[in-house]
């Protein structure tokens, strides 16, 4: 009993994870020198280097959500601009359209799936929180942004697929490519959030993830 | 005249410096197990390792929520420290914290599965299970969860339930996201306001305490507070989960049969687990009344609202049901009775 109650306090207290937080343009800061002076500076360089490294950065992070593998590249360094992209992406292609007939469609607001998507996420994240999660509030977000990547795909693929007419087997396709999209967005948002809960408490954090990407594959199902 | 009292002075600061370390061992779930001397039952002897599995993780857990609260969990603190387990480690920190906020997440996976359980099955939970399992630590995490997952399940099943009722029809079907909405506003002031209205009541209608028989009151009655009835009741709607999807299937019969089966079971648990608080009470049968119709009536309202929206699929559900009685008919009756009951009980 006592060494579990030393273990627990250890990660709790450590802020290991704090530790190495820093924002994305200073992410090759790290590599420095002997000398402590940067590899470059920003003062002097063209702006479009400043916006292009800045870019990369957000790109490797898209990269590694697809490619769920290596779990400390997404912690490390949390930018929110890959969410913002997405979440705006999404709440624009979902929104329901209100100029034709607005009897009938009801689809949500593009202000509904905007909210839905950060305060859900920020929700998710305070629940983690909660339980004793030892990871910052950011990093969470972030991470959790970023996995809508396989949810956003799977939109356009169902957008694309809306183009023709609708049929059964067209429907089942929608059904196919969305399922797909939350399982590999779940899964991935589980690779880089699961070790940050004590393992008693690991379904509890996961179950939150889950109904947070089921509830966005559902809007992207339902859209037509 | 002064060396007696300062002796027992001495040996009251020695028993108070021991006696929360007892209380603390005892506290989470353990005294659950400890009680069973007096009503031993199988379940009891049961669930006897499994609880010790509770208070286990439950110590670590208080462990690791850190701060002030790790007295809990350690006997060797100052009696300030031990003395209200997790209740009291509440009151030195600022509820601006995030430690204040994870005393209320303070759950395993185990705890949570069993509370949903004990929420769903009648006669599963121990008679004290209000005073000594959800009054000890009552947690927010399975209300807040059980209530969203609720709303979703029912959002989505009802758009599920007008897709097929649309799907034979050429007509071109749209999904209603509205119903989110509705149903977020309805569950949240369910799970809130009935609780809280409840516990006022409680309050209101609490009877003298005899002074003669104060030991058996102790042990048989018990007034939750406003945290434990928010809990119990967020967890007694997730009987509702399971059978939103099922309400997909349209069949009226069925939808009311599992409309009447969730609510008496999850209702019955309810009423079971508080009658402690109930048998303090001086209206206790019109509570018990209120508590079964406002579940039966949220079911029947799930049911009557976001599964049969057209009107003429409304009238035509209710009608070939033999076995519910004219169900909207009755509960309305039975919603006039109990407003009318309430509103005789508050002029009394």
């Amino acid at each position: 009993m006592d060494s579990k109650l030393d273990m627990f306090e250890d990660v709790n207290t450590s802020p290991s994870l704090e530790g190495d937080m820093s924002i994305p343009g200073k992410r090759t800061t790290t590599a420095t020198n002997a000398s402590g002076v940067p590899d470059y500076n920003t003062l002097d360089e063209p702006i479009r280097e400043t916006v292009l490294r800045d870019i990369r950065a957000v790109g490797i992070k898209f990269y590694h959500v697809l490619y769920p593998k290596e779990k400390s590249s997404l912690l490390r360094d949390w930018d929110l601009w890959g969410p913002l992209v997405l979440c705006t992406f999404m709440a624009t292609i979902l929104q329901g359209s209100s100029s034709a007939d607005s009897m009938s469609d009801n689809g949500p607001e593009f202000a509904q799936v905007f909210v839905i998507v950060w305060i859900g996420a920020a929700i998710v994240t305070l629940n983690s929180k909660l339980l004793g999660g030892n990871i910052s509030f950011f990093q969470s977000v972030c991470v959790l942004g970023y996995c809508l990547t396989p949810v956003a795909i799977a939109l356009i693929v169902c957008r694309v697929i809306l183009l023709s007419h609708q049929t059964r087997l067209l429907f089942f396709l929608r059904f196919v490519t969305t399922t797909m999209g939350f399982a590999w967005a779940t899964y991935a948002s589980f690779i880089f959030l699961g070790q940050s809960q004590p393992p008693h408490r690991k379904p509890l954090a996961v179950y939150p993830i889950f109904l947070f990407f089921f509830i966005i594959s559902w809007l992207v199902l339902s859209h037509n | 005249m002064e060396t007696p009292t300062a002796d027992d002075l001495l040996q009251f600061r020695d028993y108070s410096g021991g006696a929360p370390a007892q209380i603390n061992v005892n506290s989470p779930t353990h005294s659950g197990s400890g009680g069973s001397g007096g009503g031993a039952n199988a379940q009891r002897q049961r669930g006897d390792p499994l609880q010790d599995l509770i208070y286990d993780m439950t110590t670590s857990a208080q462990g690791l929520s850190g701060g002030g609260s790790s007295g809990g969990s350690q006997p060797q603190n100052s009696p300030l420290d031990g003395s209200g387990g997790g209740a009291g480690g509440g009151a030195r920190i600022s509820f601006l914290t995030i430690e204040y906020y994870q005393q209320f997440f303070n759950v395993d996976t185990y705890m949570v599965l069993e509370r949903i359980a004990n929420s769903m099955i009648p006669k599963r939970a121990a008679g004290n299970y209000l005073r000594m399992n959800i009054g000890e630590n009552p947690d927010l995490y399975g209300p807040f969860w059980i209530t969203v997952t609720l709303i979703f399940s029912i959002a989505i099943s009802g758009n599920i339930a007008s897709y097929l009722h649309h799907a034979s029809d050429g007509y071109l079907w749209h999904y209603n996201f509205h119903l989110v909405s509705y149903a977020a506003t309805c569950i949240f002031l369910y799970a809130n306001i009935l609780p809280a209205v409840l516990w006022a009541l409680f309050k209101y209608s609490l009877k003298p305490v005899d002074a003669a028989d104060t030991i058996e009151t102790d042990s048989a009655t018990y007034t939750p507070s406003l945290l434990s009835l928010m809990c119990i009741y967020g967890y007694s709607l997730a009987i509702y989960i399971p059978v939103s999807i099922l309400w997909v299937i349209n069949v009226s019969l069925l939808q009311w049969i599992l409309v009447i089966t969730a609510a008496l079971l999850s209702g019955t648990v309810l009423i079971a687990v508080l009658t402690p608080a109930l048998r303090n009470s001086k209206f206790s049968l019109f509570l018990i009344i209120g508590i079964l119709s406002a579940h039966v009536v949220l079911a029947a309202g799930f049911l009557l609202y976001f599964f049969h929206s057209p009107p003429d699929a409304k009238l035509a559900a209710i009608t070939p049901t033999p076995a519910a009685p004219a169900p909207p008919a009755a509960l309305k009756a039975v919603t006039q009775a109990i407003l009318t009951g309430g509103n005789g009980n508050q002029s009394h």
